[in-house]
């Protein structure tokens, strides 16, 4: 009965919480709407002016040089858009936005071109991009009218461009800071991430590459995962628990053997402290991807541990450690093995720093109290390890869960699963690559590099937001 | 002030992007092994032109070593950034022409006429395609490629390697395992499947016919006692194996193994590998132990291959296409094959090379390894995917080359029995007629 109250009172806050943020989204267009409309009403002729030539505002005002900066910029989006130039054949421009949802209607002949349906999303997504780009120019336009209008009424002049870059260089440093950033992160981090997104709800394809149009298809990409004989609806969801339990293990094991060595080394009693992190620290001194090619090569059936175990008599056949076909958790253990010793000193540098710092006062506090030394490392050291490294162990859960070079260099994903290219070991990640560079399935590989951003984000947000990292952020300050 | 900056900087973007239009030099992708050799050649070509034309070729020429078995679909995936001329096997055909095409068609009439005159009957035909109704001509073959077998004479005589009974008998008399194979895929399964009747030289085996996609059968007597010898052939102990994690090269330099199948780009391998214990030869035959249907046991199979060619393709609406035939005439002239053999090894798609070439006749393992291809072509056929482009995507990537090394493993004796391999092939006959299992 309780549970019931409780489940039909989740739902109604879920109601009233989608129902809040309508009515604030409602309110806050509204608002927008009317703050618009107003700034017009109550601005000069030049603020009015500004609304449809850009920069004349900031001219009437005699910014010469700001306005003219406006205007230039409102004359060469205009003159993108209407001119559309041609790159490698396919418009930037207004025509990007038709593109945009035809993807290309031009099959070409022997002769004359396709239409480049991969060209006309990319540049559907950087015009979109550009759009609100001159968005935000235009309002600023207004904002810098309107800044110079209140300026005159406060009896002050407006500032001129020298002012505002000198303001740019001091107190508003951040901004100037900020801003190369932000076009990067747009640049080369959103634009490319829509992109790829949008690549999830097409059929480009093997089939679909070259000279050949691809088209939308909706949500088709991601039913298939549910529905039909083809890879990803048989493959997803074997590989999908592989990930999850190999990104489990792997961070588990490294967390818990870098903790447990690097409370080992700093015990007091141990010698040479130095020698023995520096021997652990070797292996993140070698490349990582040396390291492991050196494993798969020792590992592998005719590779040197074999030999030897065969001419010591202890086996009579090779062992397949990282490509039994006949037991997949031969391999799928050996990975973790091995990536324990790939990993575990850096969990092992890391919280040896951490010991090292721990505050002193806690453990003469706790003497004082008369704990144990047992008691003060369960009550002092593992939560202050735990509390320090739980940013850094939901980092690492997420890095194991797109873990490339390991599976990749170890076993290639193997052993394999007839009829399929996912093999017994592969990983979202891997099996993504395998998808895109060698079968050109560009709209399962994005549909798929979905589900892992889905899964990485949630676990990331849902874990970090429950820890006490989180919750109790000063702590140990 | 901040949003001004981003527009700026966001319209400097796109200039550059329209800036990165530029024209860059006339761009030829060759197999690496032989980089050096064609850089060379286009040196000699720019000479020519000169002595011909009086005048300096207008352009620069860059000759890049590219990996050949994916060029193809690196040029699909930007065709503007891809070569000008570039090298692909010719199954890769299909995708290359899908839509509008994105070769060009070859039109000079010397070189279609060079094309006609050296080339083989068998590559004439996978190097044209329909486009717009229209079929056209848009590859210049100038490599051939067949599987050999490359064997460890120290423990497999002459006459042993001439039949897979033989190697079979030189492996279990040294306790070693008979072949290793480079990979698990079509390609290597060939010997078995692609095998036909020594005496008739006839299989029922069909596989995408006249470019049919329907005229594909891979159920028929011989096919299955085929696959049933090929059981034989890799359950026994000593017999062949999949490819380890250690690696063919490994596996016959450790001894593990005493025989490989391979192309020629497996030679400077098989060679480090074996050093002068190395031979080569032709694919040996095969008797069949147990029959099935009207085939019976005793009936001698030679083993098969997908006997291929590398072609060089023209990049449609190059910038440089005036020039790119005439390149290709001089790069595909019988001349240049010859040293091309010499130089890198490449078997020449030169019908008449075994007689005319004077390399073949020396007495070196080259020489030996061009005549077994040269030989291996009278037991095979190219790989005949290049009619549309999902015909190699269901052959090689739909899984089917595990489905047919599942029957040969017989792991967990699934495979046991005629019905259960039968039945197997039904599903593999599917997939290679639709690129899905049924349901």
């Amino acid at each position: 009965m309780e549970q019931k109250i409780e489940k039909e009172d989740k739902k109604s806050g879920f109601l009233t919480r989608l129902l809040t943020f309508f009515k604030t989204l409602g309110l806050t267009i509204k608002t927008r709407c009317l703050k618009f409309y107003n700034r017009f009403k109550e601005g000069s002729t030049g603020t009015k002016l500004s609304h449809v030539i850009m920069g004349s505002g900031n001219i009437y005002h005699k910014q010469y040089l700001k306005g003219f900066v406006y205007l230039i910029l409102q004359v060469g989006f205009f003159a993108l858009f209407i001119i559309s130039p041609e790159v490698n054949g396919t418009p930037l421009g207004l025509k990007s936005i038709v593109n945009f949802f035809t993807l290309g209607t031009e099959p070409g002949d022997i002769f004359n071109p396709a239409d480049n349906s991969m060209l006309m999303l990319l540049f559907g997504v950087i015009v979109f991009g550009l759009i609100g780009m001159f968005l935000a120019a235009y309002n600023s336009n207004i904002k810098s009218s309107l800044k110079a209008d209140n300026d005159i009424k406060a009896g002050k002049k407006p500032t001129s461009l020298k002012e505002d870059i000198a303001s740019l260089l001091d107190e508003r440093f951040h901004v100037a800071l900020l801003t190369p950033a932000i076009i990067g992160i747009i640049t080369f981090t959103v634009l490319p991430t829509i992109f790829m997104i949008l690549i999830a709800f097409t059929n480009f394809d093997s089939e679909h590459q070259g000279q050949v149009l691809f088209n939308w298809v909706g949500f088709a990409n991601f039913l298939d995962i549910f529905s039909g004989t083809g890879e990803i609806s048989v493959r997803f969801l074997p590989v999908l628990s592989w990930t999850l339990i190999w990104a489990f293990f792997a961070t588990s094991t490294n967390y818990i053997g870098g903790i447990l060595l690097a409370i080992l080394i700093n015990k007091k009693g141990v010698k040479l402290k130095k020698m023995w992190r520096t021997i652990f620290i070797l292996t993140i001194a070698l490349p990582q991807f040396i390291s492991l090619l050196a494993m798969r090569n020792l590992l592998s059936t005719y590779g040197p541990i074999n030999s030897t175990l065969m001419s010591l008599g202890l086996t009579d056949a090779p062992i397949q450690f990282l490509a039994n076909a006949a037991n997949p958790w031969t391999a799928r253990i050996t990975i973790i093995v091995i990536n324990i010793w790939i990993g575990v000193p850096y969990t092992m540098l890391m919280t040896s720093g951490i010991l090292m710092n721990v505050p002193s006062e806690l453990y003469e506090a706790a003497q004082i109290d008369g704990a144990t030394k047992r008691q003060a490392f369960f009550n002092i050291t593992i939560p202050y390890i735990l509390f320090i490294t739980t940013p850094y162990l939901i980092t690492s859960f997420i890095g194991n869960i797109t873990s490339f070079n390991v599976i990749y260099l170890l076993t290639g994903g193997a052993p394999g699963v007839p009829g399929y290219k996912a093999g017994e070991t592969d990983l979202l990640v891997t099996w993504l690559y395998k998808l895109t560079i060698d079968e050109s399935e560009y709209n399962i590989g994005s549909v798929i590099a979905i589900i892992t951003f889905i899964i990485t984000a949630t676990a990331t947000l849902l874990s970090y937001r429950r820890s006490k990292a989180y919750k109790e952020e000063d702590a140990f300050q | 002030m901040k949003k001004l900056l981003m527009v700026m900087a966001l319209f400097l973007v796109a200039l550059v992007t329209v800036g990165c239009s530029g024209k860059g030099p006339l761009t030829i992708w060759v197999g690496s092994e032989s980089e050096a050799f064609y850089t060379q050649k286009m040196e000699e070509y720019k000479a020519l032109y000169l002595e011909e034309k009086g005048e300096e070729f207008p352009h620069d020429i860059r000759v890049v070593g590219v990996d050949t078995g994916t060029a193809a679909g690196t040029f699909l995936d930007d065709s503007d950034a891809g070569a000008d001329i570039f090298t692909a096997a010719h199954d890769n055909l299909g995708k290359l022409i899908a839509g509008a095409s994105a070769v060009a068609p070859v039109q000079n009439q010397a070189l279609l006429a060079q094309i006609q005159n050296d080339n083989p009957e068998t590559f004439l035909q996978v190097i044209k395609g329909t486009v717009g109704g229209t079929e056209y001509t848009f590859a210049v073959p100038y490599v051939a490629q067949a599987l050999v077998l490359y064997y460890n004479k120290q423990f497999i005589t002459e006459t042993q390697a001439q039949t897979w009974e033989g190697i079979l008998e030189a492996a279990v008399a040294n306790n070693k395992q008979a072949l290793s194979l480079a990979g698990t895929d079509g390609f290597n399964n060939s010997f078995i499947l692609l095998a036909t009747e020594a005496e008739t030289g006839n299989t029922s085996l069909r596989l995408y016919e006249n470019g049919i996609q329907e005229n594909t059968y891979g159920t028929g007597d011989d096919t299955i006692a085929k696959l049933k010898w090929g059981q034989y052939f890799f359950t026994h102990a000593n017999g062949a194996r999949r490819p380890s994690d250690s690696g063919w090269e490994v596996e016959l330099k450790n001894e593990i193994s005493i025989a490989f199948i391979g192309g020629a780009w497996h030679f400077s391998a098989a060679k480090a590998a074996l050093g002068d214990d190395l031979a080569i030869t032709i694919l040996p035959t095969f008797e069949l132990i147990d029959g099935y249907g009207e085939v019976e046991a005793g009936t001698v199979f030679q083993s098969g291959t997908f006997a291929d060619t590398k072609a060089f393709f023209m990049k449609k609406n190059s910038r440089y296409a005036e020039y790119l035939e005439d390149i290709l005439l001089f790069l595909t002239s019988k001349d240049v094959q010859e040293e091309s053999f010499v130089a890198a090894q490449n078997l020449p798609a030169y019908k008449n090379a075994a007689d005319e070439f004077a390399a073949f006749q020396e007495n070196t393992l080259e020489a030996k390894l061009a005549a077994a291809q040269v030989r291996m072509f009278e037991f095979g056929i190219p790989q005949p995917f290049g009619f549309q482009t999902r015909y190699n995507t269901y052959y090689y990537s739909k899984g089917t080359p595990d489905l047919i090394l599942e029957i040969l493993e017989n792991n967990g004796g699934n495979f046991g029995t005629d019905a259960q391999i039968l039945a197997q092939m039904q599903i593999v006959e599917t997939i290679w007629k639709t690129g899905n299992r049924p349901a």
